[in-house]
């Protein structure tokens, strides 16, 4: 049993995690930020409630996820490919408005890179509790 | 000892080594590169890509290979943990549930 310290903690601060999360991934093509960091920014709020609070608070989520990571993969993948049957190269923009797909694909590639992390993090997470 | 006295100075000559080689790296006698035709190129024309930051342009855009090929890389190494790690898991589970070892 984790004590109340490092729950009420947790449990502050894991809404400004994720929500800097998402603000990293939705303003990736203006600010400094993108994709990537705010996969990972978010997983680490998912992380940090599977720390405080256990394996089971975030069970709905992860039992989910893993599937995430292969549908992301495959939607990047394949708007790449529409971008070289339409507009002649990889990853072009489909939309006359200006970075349109560059949101669409910051948020794909936030959401895979989350899913993965996440995935990774609870796979090891499993182990290291059945050897206490 | 004599075995811990040859990881030692082994260590250490790897140690040294890394550091020359950062060292190296860190523009020690190196001309700067940062004003070649294709820098001018992306300041120029990165607007055709319709991106606003110019980061973002050539992180979607001209160097998007680039970009799947990371996400690909991530992607297959978490699969392999995966999987990997379910064959460790597994055993173990079917131990404790049906067989009498």
């Amino acid at each position: 049993m984790r004590s109340i310290i490092v729950r009420t903690f947790g449990r502050a601060l894991t809404p400004f995690i994720l929500i800097y999360g998402i603000y990293l991934m939705l303003f990736g093509p203006v600010s400094p930020g993108g994709g990537f960091q705010g996969g990972v920014v978010l997983a680490s709020g998912v992380i940090l409630v599977l720390v405080t609070h256990g394996r089971k608070k975030v069970k709905k989520l992860t039992d989910h996820v893993e599937s995430f990571d292969t549908i992301g993969t495959f939607i990047i993948l394949i708007f790449g490919i529409v971008g070289i049957l339409i507009g002649g190269s990889f990853f072009v923009n489909l939309t006359p408005y200006r970075m349109s797909s560059l949101v669409f694909l910051d948020i794909i590639v936030g959401i895979k890179v989350f899913a993965g992390v996440v995935v990774l993090a609870v796979f090891f997470f499993e182990q290291g509790v059945e050897s206490c | 000892m004599k075995e811990s006295i040859f990881k030692r100075v082994f260590t250490g000559i790897i140690v040294v080594f890394i550091c020359m080689m950062l060292l190296y790296g860190m523009d020690l006698g190196h001309e700067d590169k940062s004003d070649s035709p294709l820098t001018e190129f992306y300041v120029e024309n990165y607007e055709e890509t319709g991106a606003i930051n110019l980061v973002e342009a050539i992180l979607f855009d001209y160097r998007g290979y680039d970009t799947f090929g990371e996400l690909l890389v991530l992607y297959i190494a978490i699969t392999g943990v995966i999987i990997l790690g379910k064959e460790i898991i597994k055993p173990k589970e079917q131990d404790g549930g049906g067989e009498e070892s």
